[in-house]
């Protein structure tokens, strides 16, 4: 079997780490509909991307939704 | 069905996959649950749906749609990228910031029928992008 390593972004924390994540990142002030920032903000955008992606190169620490604010 | 695959899932340990590369040589694949479909494609039923949608890597968020009314779309309106950010993937992929985007994405709409997302839908979307053979996915709600 592949298996395959992922990254979550998440807005609803507590939802998502009743499933467990293995890794997932919460950008704080954000809600559904713009779970990776503003319309049209490039370099935010590719912010929280690299920093969910970030999270394959970090310490491991599985079940946990990391929280980080953007603003 | 004999030949369907089956996900296991522990109750008691999370699932964790190493990644052991570089995301400088990486490829990314995209799997959402925000309801994003290509145009060319049907969309989702927002009432529920338990299909899934292919996206092409080679897509542009301006080609792509949202099928859904769980969620506010003021913004993904304005920028398919809030939610499936797919032209993100692809400048970081020219600033070598990333190693690539996957020849496919893929999405799943609105369903509270939980299990039998679970049981029959996401088996299939797994292995479909398995065969995608990403070095990573990349996970997005809505």
């Amino acid at each position: 079997m592949i298996a395959i390593p992922t990254a979550l972004i998440t807005v609803e924390p507590v939802v998502s780490e009743q499933a467990r994540p293995p890794r997932a990142l919460c950008p704080e002030g954000f809600t559904a509909g713009h779970s990776l920032g503003r319309p049209n903000d490039v370099a935010l955008q590719q912010r929280i991307i690299m920093d969910a992606l970030g999270l394959l190169l970090a310490p491991p620490a599985p079940g946990q939704v990391i929280r980080r604010s953007f603003a | 069905m004999a030949d369907k695959p089956v996900i296991e899932i522990s109750r008691y340990c999370v699932p964790f996959t190493p990644f052991g590369g570089q995301l400088e040589a990486a490829s990314i694949c995209l799997v959402s649950t925000a309801g994003v479909y290509h145009k060319s494609d049907p969309p989702f039923d927002v009432n529920g749906d338990l299909s899934f949608r292919v996206i092409p890597g080679t897509a542009h968020a301006s080609e792509l749609r949202i099928a859904d009314a769980h969620y506010d779309h003021g913004c993904v309106d304005r920028d398919v990228n809030c939610v499936f950010p797919i032209d993100r993937l692809t400048e970081l992929t020219h600033e070598h910031r990333i190693g690539g985007v996957a020849d496919r994405h893929f999405s799943i709409g609105f369903t509270q029928a939980i299990r039998q997302l679970r049981d029959d839908t996401l088996p299939y979307l797994v292995e479909e992008v398995r065969s995608t053979r990403p070095d990573a996915v990349l996970l997005t709600g809505g």
